[in-house]
């Protein structure tokens, strides 16, 4: 995996991890660099709306279930509420019952933790190649 | 080298045992994709995240009325970064801890805590012998 040049076109990409805990944080960002995917990190879930709320375009979101303020599930309704349907959105969780949830509030795809590289590496290709097919 | 030598066996004993899973291997990867120090900086995070969920785990099920909800969102904390660096002991202990919770079994709780603690406990005592081993192996390849 380390020599496959993932994530080399496509042009930059935008993530938003939206997870409080620390180890998380780090180990989903280092998996986002490794795919060249410029990270910003919202703590809560109202964070993370309000970052498409000030106008900013992500690619990604990483969406942990449990969070405080606002938890994962209403901040992907929310994000989707307010027109943002283009934003590939990955919900995360040790509940592998959160999928049903998921999915329901809007997200595209659902991935138990722990994730892994080989897991969301398509899910990266797919941006690329969404990308890469509208700058043709 | 010997450090390397060591580092070698104390890492296979901790996959031998269940300690850790194929998940740590994951951090590998991203360590030879990013900075030099990522194994050390997360596995440190999680030794300092980790104790301190247990010991407020153990301050509230001490308590005379226990909010088994807390209980529940510390727990998946822990599982989760667990999860996330290849604990897999202490990982499985958690799904474990969570029947308990789940049906609001204190006496259960607090006999799982005892376990969680002495897992990550043994963990983290390897995890800091680790990082000695992973300093003295890049001191050594830097000087030569």
């Amino acid at each position: 995996m380390k020599d496959q040049c993932v994530g080399c076109s496509g042009g930059n990409k935008e993530g938003v991890l939206v997870e409080d805990a620390a180890v998380e944080t780090l180990f989903h960002s280092a998996i986002l660099h490794m795919f060249h995917c410029e990270t910003t990190v919202a703590k809560t879930g109202k964070e993370a709306v309000d970052l498409f709320l000030e106008g900013k375009k992500f690619d990604i979101v990483l969406c942990e279930k449990e969070m405080p303020v606002m938890n994962g599930l209403e901040a992907v309704e929310k994000i989707r509420a307010i027109g943002e349907t283009d934003v590939k959105i990955v919900g995360v969780s040790v509940d592998c019952n959160a999928m049903e949830a998921f999915m329901s509030a809007g997200a595209d795809v659902f991935v138990p933790k722990p994730i892994t590289l080989d897991v969301l590496s398509p899910i990266i290709q797919e941006i690329i190649n969404k990308k890469n097919n509208a700058m043709v | 080298m010997e450090a390397k030598m060591q580092l070698n066996t104390l890492m296979a004993n901790m996959f031998a045992t269940g300690l850790l899973d194929d998940q740590f291997r994951q951090l590998q990867i991203l360590h030879e994709g990013s900075s030099p120090d990522f194994i050390t900086e997360i596995i440190t995070l999680f030794c300092m995240e980790g104790e301190g969920i247990i010991n407020d785990l153990a301050k509230l099920l001490n308590k005379p009325f226990v909010d088994f909800n807390k209980v529940d969102t510390l727990l998946y904390r822990l599982q989760g970064s667990s999860a996330t660096v290849g604990a897999q002991r202490v990982k499985d202990t958690c799904i474990q801890f969570h029947k308990f919770c789940q049906d609001n079994t204190r006496y259960g709780c607090l006999d799982t805590l005892d376990v969680v603690r002495n897992d990550f406990y043994d963990l983290r005592s390897k995890f800091q012998i680790m990082v000695q081993l992973e300093q003295q192996v890049w001191t050594f390849y830097r000087k030569h």
